[in-house]
């Protein structure tokens, strides 16, 4: 029905916003964490445990990195609905992964062979 | 091909064959016939009366919020049939072959179904009831009556409305199509790893199981965006979030809770979909896979969706209990708070499905204490619904009694949840019958709020009430049989039987077991009571006729425009005061006020697309399922390639100019009974307070003190 931009899609301010540097930029440093972490693993250049820091640090960063450049969420009027959807997950990011790696640790404390490296298990 | 696929397969074909099709089973092979030649009748029978075109262009392709509703609950209700017959199989073959020495027939050593085929039917049983009867019910309410209840004249994306609406159809025609084309899962409705690898379930039957709930997830997530964009943007002047009605907050939470669990759900079922058809590794015991990983993933999804289930039945309470106790809801803001911390703890509490995988005290500590603060606001709506209650003019109609019902059956499944929310308690009953008759209760009070709203808002979209009298009659019947059922499952439990036995050893469970096939048999007279009461109120629907508020004493804003709703909902857009706006209106004489200048309506055009890209994603999970690559290449592309043309037609809608909608709302006003008139007088219950007749009774000069609860 009405969408207040008329019925042509490109006037919306999302597509308005789009520009070829910050996707150049954003698929550039995305793609050279993932090249790092993919070099780091594959080389076994760190001990384990080290390793799931250093992995877990890169996607955090690309995770940055792909919310700024590629879909372009700030403050701004028409970007606020996106940003406060990406708050909202950030609790529920902390619980659904937190509490299954809390969980899962627990267990492997109980079920598995310890990780060498990793503090805490034994 | 990247895994070991065990058995025949040929590229036009797949792993299709004619042996797949069971024509020697003497349950399928009769049913199939049966099944065939209704089918053929129903197509005959509308060639006959020449209504393919009315079909087609009112139904098949429509975009209108208020009939995608009706088809989503046409379709759970016929689902809900299949899957009570699931259950009506599992009671009968328990109770027949129960004890060391029951007899067997039909290739079974016990009773008359065999292990593997009793398998299938418990699976099917639970993903049915849950995804394709209680979702689709739900979401066929949600659909009709939100945009009702903030003033919208339709969803915020209608197509998206009929595309969500065909692909749940197309999971529904997959699971159906299981019965008669291969067999389906053996491993439960969630899904065990490692049984449903390749190596232990090498047939199509966890296929279909994974299509069927891929699609289900697809067009539930679908859906649920389009409802939370419906309230967040749709509201009609006036419609503060202070004065949304309850049942559209308890929808609004319920679907933030489907946005964001269904994805774990699809993922967790697209990763079992990758160890079976690219050979991955992620739930099996070796190559680094954890078993465990599923369950944790599955439940994530579970546990939520748990809650979007229950809080729309929570909402649709929430409406009938006040308009049949002529007050308004007690405690709307504790309601609002109550409806997001349920929703809010049910991200915490996943665990309690499997206490018992060993994770040790601490983690089962933390999951206990979340399960069991999901009490307190709980608690705060019973006592909220109790309260309001207290003191009002009870009127006991046949939704009344589903309502109360729903809130007995709360109690009952709230209380035993609370046990088994205790790990030590879990430890006992874990996969016992208990827990089968504790998630029934929970599961049932949704059935008895969904029967009780369809009977509440049946004369808002059909413009005639259904019979009191039979669907109390029905109220009684299904609860009977609930008590038959459920009542000697409890008992059972206690007595340590386990869940899912397709023999049940241990003979002291004769009589248990005898008792639920009696109240199997009761639910069927309920069933046959619910079709005479629909024959019954279609036969008399003339007399029956409903005023734009149905109940007389409605609060609500779907009870201002008229009844039956026409197309465009409101003929004028209304202008919101209060929370309670109808009530609100009605009490300041204001009910029969109505517009003196009509405006052009814009409303959205018919499309055809939907049920084709529909058509397609049943197309694809079949060809998936018995690995037809070649198919499921061609339907997906067909997919895109209608996606892309959709997108890039756009759709202009049409205009309904101002006199044409000016005339239909007067046609309207002109064949409906007097609004201000409550349908039921007679009797201090449920007298009149319509205070601008001045026929107010002696009872509701109280009312007329009331303080104002306009927000």
């Amino acid at each position: 029905m009405s969408h207040g931009h008329g019925s042509n899609p490109l006037a919306h301010p999302e597509v308005q916003m789009a520009n070829n540097r910050s996707y150049v930029t954003g698929f550039i440093v995305a793609s050279l964490l993932m090249a790092a972490a993919t070099v780091l693993v594959s080389g076994h250049l760190l001990p384990p445990f080290a390793l799931l820091l250093a992995i877990t640090g890169c996607a955090g960063l690309a995770i940055i990195a792909q919310v700024y450049f590629l879909l372009h969420m700030d403050l701004s009027e028409h970007s606020i609905w996106n940003t406060v959807a990406l708050i909202m997950f950030i609790p529920l990011f902390v619980i659904t992964i937190g509490l299954t790696w809390w969980m899962f640790s627990q267990l492997y404390l109980r079920t598995m062979p310890m990780i060498p490296g990793m503090p805490g298990m034994h | 091909m990247l895994v070991n696929l065990p058995g025949p397969w040929n590229p036009w074909l797949g792993r299709l064959a004619l042996s797949e099709i069971p024509y020697t089973n003497p349950i399928l092979a009769p049913l199939f016939v049966v099944v065939v030649v209704l089918g053929l009748l129903m197509v005959a029978g509308i060639t006959y009366y020449g209504k393919w075109g009315y079909l087609w262009k009112e139904w098949l392709t429509t975009v209108d919020h208020k009939k995608l509703g009706i088809m989503y609950i046409i379709l759970g209700l016929v689902m809900l049939f299949r899957g009570f017959i699931d259950g009506l199989m599992m009671r009968t073959q328990q109770a027949m072959a129960v004890g060391p020495h029951a007899s067997g027939m039909m290739g079974a050593v016990h009773g008359y179904l065999t292990p593997f085929h009793f398998g299938q039917i418990y699976s099917a049983h639970g993903m049915i009831m849950i995804l394709l009867a209680a979702t689709p019910l739900l979401v066929g309410i949600m659909n009709i009556v939100i945009p009702l209840q903030i003033g919208a004249r339709d969803m915020a994306y209608p197509y998206l409305n009929a595309l969500g609406l065909w692909i749940t159809a197309a999971a529904v025609v997959l699971i159906m199509a299981s019965l008669f084309v291969g067999d389906f899962a053996h491993n439960g409705w969630f899904g065990y790893a490692p049984i449903f690898e390749l190596a232990y379930s090498p047939g199509v039957g966890v296929d279909y199981w994974i299509w069927t709930f891929q699609l289900v997830a697809l067009g539930t997530t679908l859906g649920s965006i389009n409802f939370i964009a419906t309230i967040v943007k749709m509201r009609a002047p006036g419609m503060k979030w202070s004065r949304l009605p309850m049942f559209t907050w308890a929808s609004l939470s319920a679907n933030i809770i489907a946005l964001t669990s269904f994805p774990c759900l699809q993922v967790a079922i697209g990763l079992v979909a990758a160890d079976r058809y690219l050979g991955t590794h992620f739930f099996t015991a070796g190559f680094g896979g954890n078993l465990m990983l599923y369950t944790n993933l599955f439940w994530l999804w579970g546990h939520p969706e748990v809650y979007f289930v229950i809080l729309p039945a929570f909402g649709m309470i929430s409406e009938i209990i006040p308009t049949f106790s002529e007050k308004p809801l007690f405690g709307y803001v504790t309601m609002v708070l109550a409806t997001f911390a349920i929703a809010g703890v049910s991200w915490l509490v996943w665990l309690h499905h499997f206490f018992t995988m060993g994770m040790g005290p601490y983690v089962s500590t933390e999951f206990s204490v979340a399960t069991m603060l999901v009490g307190i606001p709980t608690g705060v709506k019973v006592f909220n619904w109790a309260f309001t209650m207290y003191r009002g003019r009870l009127t006991y109609t046949a939704a009344m009694y589903w309502a109360l019902g729903a809130l007995f059956l709360l109690l009952v499944g709230g209380l035993t949840g609370m046990m088994l929310s205790i790990p030590a308690i879990n430890y006992m009953v874990h996969n016992s019958v208990f827990v089968v008759a504790h998630f029934h209760m929970m599961l049932l009070c949704i059935v008895y709020a969904i029967f009780g709203s369809v009977i509440y808002w049946f004369p808002k979209v059909f413009g005639y009430t259904l019979n009191e009298a039979w669907g109390k009659v029905m109220f009684w019947l299904f609860s009977a049989g609930t008590a038959l059922v459920f009542i000697p499952m409890f008992m059972e439990g206690f007595m340590g039987m386990t869940r899912r036995l397709d023999w049940p050893f241990d003979p002291h469970w004769a009589p248990y077991l005898n008792i639920q096939v009696l109240g199997i048999l009761v639910y069927v007279l309920s069933i046959l009571a619910f079709v005479v009461m629909l024959y019954v109120s279609i036969r008399d629907r003339a007399q029956h006729r409903a005023a734009a508020d149905a109940w007389g004493t409605s609060r609500s804003l779907e009870w201002l425009t008229a009844s039956p709703v026409p197309f465009y909902n409101f003929a004028v857009v209304p202008q919101v005061n209060a929370r309670d706006e109808v009530a609100w209106r009605r009490e300041h004489g204001l009910s029969a006020q109505r517009a003196s200048h009509y405006d052009a309506i814009h409303m959205p055009n018919n499309t055809g697309i939907a049920i084709i890209i529909g058509g397609l994603t049943f197309v694809l999970g079949f060809a998936l399922t018995w690995r037809i690559w070649w198919l499921s290449l061609i339907s997906l592309l067909a997919i895109i390639v209608m996606m892309i043309y959709r997108s890039a037609k756009g759709d202009p809608g049409h205009v309904i100019p101002a006199e044409e909608v000016e005339r239909m709302d007067r046609e309207a006003e002109r064949t409906m009974p007097r609004a201000d008139l409550p349908r039921h007088s007679g009797g201090v219950l449920g007298g009149a307070i319509a205070y601008d007749s001045g026929a107010a009774g002696e009872g509701s000069a109280n009312l007329r003190g009331a303080p104002d609860y306009r927000p």
